[in-house]
């Protein structure tokens, strides 16, 4: 059981090419995670795999039969829309029970779908509302049951989180997972949000300016990531890049000199996460001297931002450094095995 | 401050309501006078009621059937053109095309010539078909204009619409024309009665269309009405009980849909 994207491509109407030759494929029963930055083709993608928009080019093929050219009402697929797309002149209970309706389904067998859905969401005690009078999150929560009741094979969802505020987002997140866990229903969710994307892929496929940079388990993602880009979207704060060279097994980036050994000699962009990277004792010598440019306690971690010449860095202390104030002399270690290298040009992530 | 404020504008609501009533009072008034009465210098407000107007023009000179011709032109009138104008809307509202902005201007220009100059070849055009002195002559001039409006009123409607709406229909297992009729139509209701409203308002009041499309069988009331005047004079009692009638069907049909007209003409004002 697989969805297949093949070169797929899709040119919008003003000239934009909003996807650039799409190869992805994934099993059903993944959590698959589209992530990327506004413009990157992520909600394109979810839209042709879902029917509502027609691809330029390639063919999209589930379990090995192509989709392509069905409509959306023929792919078994449901969604879920980011201003939730309720039907306002029905109540939450004809909403959820909408798909169910159009699809014949039996009217004995609706009620107990619709009320088991709405058990297994906690909007019980909403069913007689009508979606104004719902808040942002109670109507996700609709808009969530309405895709899932009538146990579509594909659940999309467009960025379903964006609208909702910070703690709800948090809530609806960890009960989206949830759900996921229960009904092995297949999720493919769309967000421009790299922790959602984290928290929630089995699989995440990163897209930019409408290819995949990458697509593999968010674990791997976050530490080997394929390229620059991805290395600079995912994390928060996001991998440190110093753009620098390497001569004789050394990398030279202004004043900072670490040992990098087997790398080749020439220009590079050396990688290494904020929380890869460690303080040494106070009167180290050994290490790179840094200047503590801000200190910013997020409990319980800090941040510190460095500075080397033009060199910016930001190292996370996961352990009490209440020592370090903004302009104290530090030196930090780059432990070998935690650093990434890229290619100063294409950005592809180097060996 | 603020009392005197509320007291102005009751004030100004009334003199409104005085200036907007009168006339209909007038009318009602003189649909129960006597010719002398009715044709007296000054108006007179107590007089002793006739009733035998109503009876004379509907039944003994068959004016019975011109309410319905009125009631079929209107209502067929007001189902075409929603039937054919929403759908156009709802594409305007929707997609590109090219054009696009020509085609709707188009739309209104069709509005834009006296209706006088089209009639004379209209009247052509339809004696030629075979369809002059028929209903269904006067339905297509009259929708003809209502669509225009239809089509004006309803695309901001549906542009109001989230587009959201028409895929989460369709990806609720609706094909696009059960997604129009299903969900869209239902969501633009206020729209379409209000537009319903104004249609029906216009085509069951017009006259000249309808005055020169049909002459005998065909008849409307408001072509009926100048059948009253006659070489002895105009015969007031009766043209103000044709005229009590033929307002009848705009308050009763503006009642039922009065709900969603305020809701409709409000439209978008109010985020719901």
């Amino acid at each position: 059981m697989t969805v297949e994207f093949k070169d797929v491509s899709k040119v919008f109407d003003d000239g934009t090419l909003a996807i650039d030759r799409l190869n992805l494929s994934f099993e059903l029963g993944e959590f698959i995670v589209l992530l990327g930055p506004s413009g990157s083709g992520k909600t394109t993608a979810c839209r042709i795999l879902a029917g509502l928009e027609v691809p330029s080019a390639g063919r999209v093929y589930v379990d090995g039969r192509d989709i392509t050219d069905l409509p959306p009402r023929d792919r078994g697929m449901s969604m879920v829309f980011q201003n939730y797309a309720l039907y306002a002149h029905r109540t939450v209970y004809q909403n959820i029970a909408y798909p169910l309706r159009v699809r014949g389904t039996d009217k004995s067998k609706i009620d107990a779908l619709v009320r088991a859905t709405a058990k297994m969401l906690d909007i019980e005690r909403l069913l007689d509302r009508r979606p104004r009078q719902l808040s942002g999150g109670e109507a996700q929560r609709v808009a969530v049951a309405r895709a899932l009741v009538w146990k579509p094979k594909i659940c999309l969802m467009d960025e379903p989180l964006s609208n909702l505020d910070a703690l709800l987002r948090l809530q609806t997140r960890t009960e989206l997972k949830r759900l996921h866990n229960e009904l092995r229903t297949t999720f493919v969710f769309v967000t421009h949000d790299q922790e959602e994307a984290m928290t929630l892929g089995t699989r995440i496929a990163v897209l930019n300016h409408g290819r995949i940079v990458q697509f593999d388990t968010p674990r791997r993602i976050y530490r080997n990531p394929a390229t620059r880009f991805v290395a600079e979207f995912i994390g928060r704060p996001a991998m440190n890049t110093i753009e620098g060279e390497v001569h004789d097994g050394v990398f030279h980036a202004g004043e900072i000199r670490i040992a990098v050994e087997g790398q080749p000699d020439g220009p590079v962009v050396l990688g290494v996460r904020p929380e890869q990277l460690a303080l040494d004792k106070p009167g180290a010598t050994a290490g790179v001297p840094f200047t503590a440019d801000v200190v910013e306690h997020v409990e319980p971690d800090t941040l510190i931002f460095l500075k080397n010449g033009d060199v910016s860095l930001v190292l996370r202390a996961l352990y009490d450094v209440e020592g370090i104030e903004a302009g104290d002399q530090v030196r930090v270690r780059f432990a070998p095995e935690t650093l990434r290298f890229f290619d100063l040009e294409t950005g592809d992530r180097r060996p | 401050m603020k009392q005197s404020w509320r007291i102005a504008a009751f004030a100004a609501v009334i003199a409104v309501l005085v200036i907007a009533l009168l006339p209909y009072v007038w009318i009602i008034l003189t649909s129960f006078k006597t010719r002398v009465d009715a044709l007296s210098d000054t108006p007179i407000w107590l007089f002793t009621p006739t009733f035998k107007h109503y009876p004379t023009v509907f039944l003994d000179k068959g004016y019975l059937p011109l309410v319905w011709n009125s009631a079929i032109v209107a209502v067929s009138t007001t189902v075409l053109s929603l039937v054919i104008g929403a759908p156009a809307a709802y594409i305007f509202a929707r997609h590109n095309f090219k054009a696009k902005e020509d085609l709707f201007f188009f739309f209104l220009t069709t509005r834009m010539a006296p209706p006088i100059s089209i009639v004379v070849p209209l009247f052509l055009l339809f004696t030629e078909i075979g369809i002059i002195d028929k209903l269904i002559a006067v339905i297509i001039a009259h929708t003809s204009f209502n669509l225009s409006l239809v089509v004006w009123m309803m695309r901001g409607f549906f542009a109001d619409i989230p587009r959201e709406v028409d895929e989460a229909a369709q990806m609720d297992g609706l094909s696009r024309v059960g997604m129009f009729i299903r969900v869209l139509v239902p969501v633009a209701a206020p729209g379409l009665a209000a537009s319903a409203i104004l249609c029906f308002m216009l085509s069951w009041n017009e006259f000249l269309y309808a005055f020169i499309l049909v002459a005998f069988e065909g008849r409307t009331l408001t072509v009926g009405i100048p059948g009253l005047i006659t070489p002895h004079g105009t015969l007031w009692g009766q043209v103000a009980a044709v005229a009590v009638i033929a307002t009848l069907p705009i308050i009763v049909f503006t009642t039922l849909v009065q709900r969603h007209l305020v809701r409709g003409l409000t439209f978008g004002a109010v985020k719901g």
